[in-house]
C-alpha cells in the first residue's frame, strides 16, 4: 500500500512477474489484482491496491484500497524517497492498523538524482520496522525486499490522532533525510511550460494533433504492409481451402464467405478464415498497435495529468473536472477500461457523465480503424465530418447533462508528477501486455461475430430484424435495410459491425451517416457489462435512454444535412 | 496578513494557516502533504477559472479554485516592508 504514483504496480509486478499497468501518474490502478510470490517455503498471495493518501477513503479506488487493508496479513508500504515525509504519513497508519509491515522505499534513484540521502538504519530504528530501499522500474533492492518479507514486523505504535501523527512524520523524516540539492533542473522548467496558461493550451493541441497523425498515418502504413501480407501468405490458403469446400454451400459460406466477382475478398468476403481474420489482424491490429504506442508513451512521461490541467476549466462546462480526460483517453482504446477509470471521480454525477460520454461519443480504437479505413478511401472530408459530428455531440450532450443532472461536481486536486524519461522495458513490457488482451479478449469475439452474421443471415434473422427497423433505418437515416444487420452485430463487436457496411455499397453520404450511427449507438457487450458494474441498473438505464434519443437525433439530422447540401 | 490562496500572488511563498473547507476534503489535503504550517509556492494558474497550480515540499499539486479559495495563507514577509 501507499501513496498513489509511488510505484505500488511496479514493485507487485517486479514481486509477482505478473502483468499489470503502471504509469507516471496517480490512479492508475483502479481495482486490486493479486499474485503469487513463493518465499523460502510457502506462497504468498500478494495483493496490489490502488493508491491513498489517507486511510478513509475518498473515491471508489480508495475504498478498493480500505477493503484489501483489512483482508490483508501482511503490508508491504511503498514509500516514495523523494517525498518521505508524507509518504510517512500514510506509512505511520498503516504501523497502526497493528498488522506487520515491511516498507520499500521507492524511487530511491530519483531521490540521489535530487541529491537527497536518507538514513535507512536510522529510519528503521524510528519506526522499528524494515525499511529496503528500492527501484522498481530498474529492479534494484527487489531482491532484497523479496527476502527481506518475513521480517516483517508491528511497529510499537500506539493509537494517536493525524495531528500527533502528521507531527511525528515531520520529525521522523527531518531526522532521517538530508537535502543537499536545490537547483531548478531543466526538467523543471520544462514542466512550467506545459502547464503555463498560453503555451499550455497550444502545446495541448499540438500533442493531441500529433498523437492523432502518429495513429492515423503509421496505423494506415503498418495496415497496408499487414494488407500486403495477408493477400501474399494468406490468401493462396484461403483459395486452397475454398477450392477444399467446393466454393459453395453452408460450410463455405461460413468459413471463407461469399466470393465477390468469384474470388476471395478478405475485406467483402465475411467468412471466418477471410475477413474474420483480417479486420481484426490486419485492420485493427495496427491501429491499436499506434494508439498503445502513443497513449503509454504520454502516460510514462506523465503528460496526462498536465493536460487533464489545461483541459479543465472547459470540462467543468461539462461538469466534469480535467482529470476525466484520462478515462476518454483510454475510452478511445478501448471503451472497457475507460468506464472503470470513472472510479478515479467522486461523484456520482460526474461517474454518469463520464460513463455517459465514453459510451455514446467516444468510439474505440477498433471501431475507428474500420471507419478510417472504410471512409478514408473517399478522401478526408468524410472523416472529418464524422470526428466533427462527435466532438460537437461530445460538447453538447456534456453540457445538457451538466444542466439537467442533479448531484455534485467536484474540483480537480491531482499531483504532477515530474516528468520522467521512460523505461523502455516497462514501455514494452505495458505496450506488448496492451495488444495481447487485444489479442486475447477481441480475437475470439470478432470472430464469433463473423460467425453470428452468417447464422443469422441463413436463418434469415437479419431479414426479419431489417424489416422491423426498415422505418428507422431507411426511413429517419436513408440507409439500405440490410445495414440492419449491422447494428445488431454491433452488439457483439463494433468492428465487425462497420466491416458488414463494406460489401453494401454504399454512397459516401451513407457511409457517414451510417458510421457515425455505429459509433454513437449501443456500445459492445462487454462494454455493457463494465457499465453495469460501474454506474449500476439504473443509471444504466437512463443512459440507455439518452442514447436511442441521441442516436435517432443525430443519424436522421445528419441524414437531412447532408442530404440537404448535396453531399 | 492572512489570504486566500487563490489571491496570492504568482511565485510569491506562503505559510499554511488553515483550509476552511469540508473534512474529507481537508483529510486528503493533508495526506497529500498540504498542511498547516508548511510553505506553499503558487506556480501557475490557467485562464478562464482552470486550476491553480502550487508547489508543497518539492511536489507539484494542481487544485481546483474553489479548493484554493479556502485554502487560508499567511504571506512571507518581504524585506523592506
Amino acid at each position: 500500500m501507499g501513496n498513489p504514483n509511488v510505484g505500488k504496480s511496479a514493485i507487485f509486478s517486479r514481486l509477482t512477474g505478473s502483468h499489470v499497468v503502471v504509469s507516471n501518474y496517480s490512479g492508475t490502478t483502479v481495482e486490486y489484482t493479486s499474485g503469487k510470490l513463493k518465499l523460502e517455503n510457502v506462497t504468498a498471495e500478494i495483493v496490489d491496491v490502488p493508491g491513498t493518501f489517507a486511510l478513509e477513503p475518498t473515491n471508489r479506488a480508495e475504498a478498493v484500497a480500505s477493503e484489501m487493508l483489512e483482508s490483508g496479513d501482511t503490508i508491504i508500504s511503498v514509500l516514495n524517497a523523494t517525498q518521505l515525509e508524507r509518504s510517512l504519513y500514510l506509512a505511520l497508519q498503516l504501523l497502526q492498523t497493528g498488522k506487520p509491515v515491511i516498507m520499500a522505499l521507492n524511487m530511491w534513484d530519483e531521490a540521489q538524482e535530487k541529491e537527497i540521502t536518507i538514513d535507512i538504519g536510522k529510519l528503521e530504528q524510528l519506526t522499528g520496522v524494515p525499511v529496503v530501499p528500492t527501484c522498481a522500474l530498474s529492479g534494484e533492492g527487489i531482491l532484497m525486499l523479496k527476502n527481506r518479507i518475513p521480517e516483517a514486523r508491528n511497529g510499537e505504535f500506539k493509537q494517536e490522532d493525524s495531528a500527533s501523527l502528521m507531527q511525528r512524520s515531520s520529525a521522523i523524516s527531518s531526522s532521517v533525510q538530508k537535502m543537499h540539492g536545490n537547483k531548478t533542473s531543466v526538467r523543471e522548467k520544462l514542466d512550467h511550460a506545459t502547464v503555463h496558461p498560453v503555451f499550455g493550451p497550444l502545446l495541448a493541441l499540438f500533442v493531441l494533433f500529433l498523437s492523432f497523425a502518429v495513429v492515423a498515418f503509421l496505423g494506415d502504413f503498418l495496415h497496408e504492409i499487414l494488407k500486403g501480407v495477408f493477400e501474399l501468405v494468406w490468401m493462396p490458403v484461403a483459395v486452397w481451402v475454398s477450392g477444399l469446400m467446393g466454393g459453395e454451400g453452408l460450410l463455405h459460406k461460413i468459413f471463407i464467405g461469399e466470393l465477390i466477382a468469384g474470388s476471395i475478398n478478405f475485406e467483402e468476403s465475411f467468412g471466418l478464415l477471410t475477413t474474420g481474420l483480417y479486420i481484426p489482424l490486419a485492420v485493427v491490429l495496427p491501429y491499436i498497435f499506434c494508439f498503445y504506442l502513443t497513449l503509454s508513451l504520454l502516460e510514462d512521461i506523465g503528460y496526462l495529468p498536465r493536460l487533464g490541467v489545461v483541459v479543465d476549466a472547459f470540462m467543468q462546462r461539462l461538469g466534469i473536472h480535467g482529470l476525466s480526460v484520462v478515462p476518454m483517453m483510454l475510452g478511445i482504446g478501448c471503451n472497457v477500461p475507460g468506464v472503470m477509470a470513472g472510479r478515479m471521480l467522486e461523484t456520482r454525477k460526474e461517474r454518469f457523465i463520464v460513463a455517459t460520454l465514453i459510451a455514446i461519443v467516444v468510439p474505440c480504437m477498433a471501431q475507428q480503424a474500420m471507419v478510417i479505413g472504410l471512409l478514408g478511401q473517399a478522401g478526408v472530408a468524410g472523416l472529418a465530418i464524422v470526428y466533427g459530428t462527435l466532438f460537437l455531440l461530445w460538447i453538447l450532450l456534456g453540457m445538457l447533462m451538466n444542466l439537467f443532472l442533479k448531484g455534485e461536481s467536484t474540483e480537480m486536486l491531482i499531483d504532477l508528477p515530474p516528468y520522467r524519461f521512460p523505461y523502455w522495458e516497462s514501455l514494452i513490457k505495458k505496450i506488448y501486455m496492451r495488444m495481447n488482451g487485444f489479442i486475447r479478449h477481441a480475437l475470439p469475439y470478432v470472430l464469433l461475430g463473423v460467425f453470428a452474421v452468417n447464422l443469422l443471415y441463413t436463418l434469415g434473422f437479419i431479414g426479419y430484424i431489417s424489416s422491423v427497423f426498415a422505418p428507422v433505418i431507411t426511413g429517419l437515416f436513408g440507409l439500405p435495410g440490410e445495414a440492419g444487420g449491422a447494428l445488431i452485430i454491433g452488439f457483439l463487436r463494433k468492428d465487425v459491425a462497420v466491416g458488414m457496411l463494406a460489401p453494401l455499397g454504399l454512397e459516401l453520404n451513407q457511409l457517414i451517416v451510417a458510421s457515425v450511427v455505429l459509433m454513437v449507438y449501443f456500445p459492445c457487450i462487454a462494454t455493457f457489462v463494465v457499465l453495469f458494474k460501474e454506474i449500476g441498473l439504473w443509471d444504466l438505464f437512463k443512459l440507455s435512454v439518452i442514447m436511442i434519443l441521441v442516436v435517432i437525433s443525430t443519424g436522421s439530422g445528419l441524414h437531412l444535412i447532408l442530404q440537404s447540401t448535396g453531399f | 496578513m492572512y489570504k486566500s490562496l487563490l489571491e496570492l500572488d504568482l511565485k510569491e511563498e506562503a505559510e499554511i494557516i488553515s483550509f476552511e473547507g469540508g473534512t474529507i476534503l481537508n483529510r486528503r489535503l493533508e495526506g497529500m502533504g498540504i498542511r498547516q504550517g508548511k510553505k506553499i509556492l503558487r506556480i501557475s494558474s490557467q485562464y478562464i477559472r482552470g486550476p491553480v497550480i502550487v508547489s508543497v515540499d518539492g511536489h507539484q499539486t494542481a487544485m481546483g479554485r474553489g479548493m484554493a479559495s479556502k485554502l487560508i495563507v499567511k504571506p512571507a514577509e518581504k524585506n523592506g516592508i
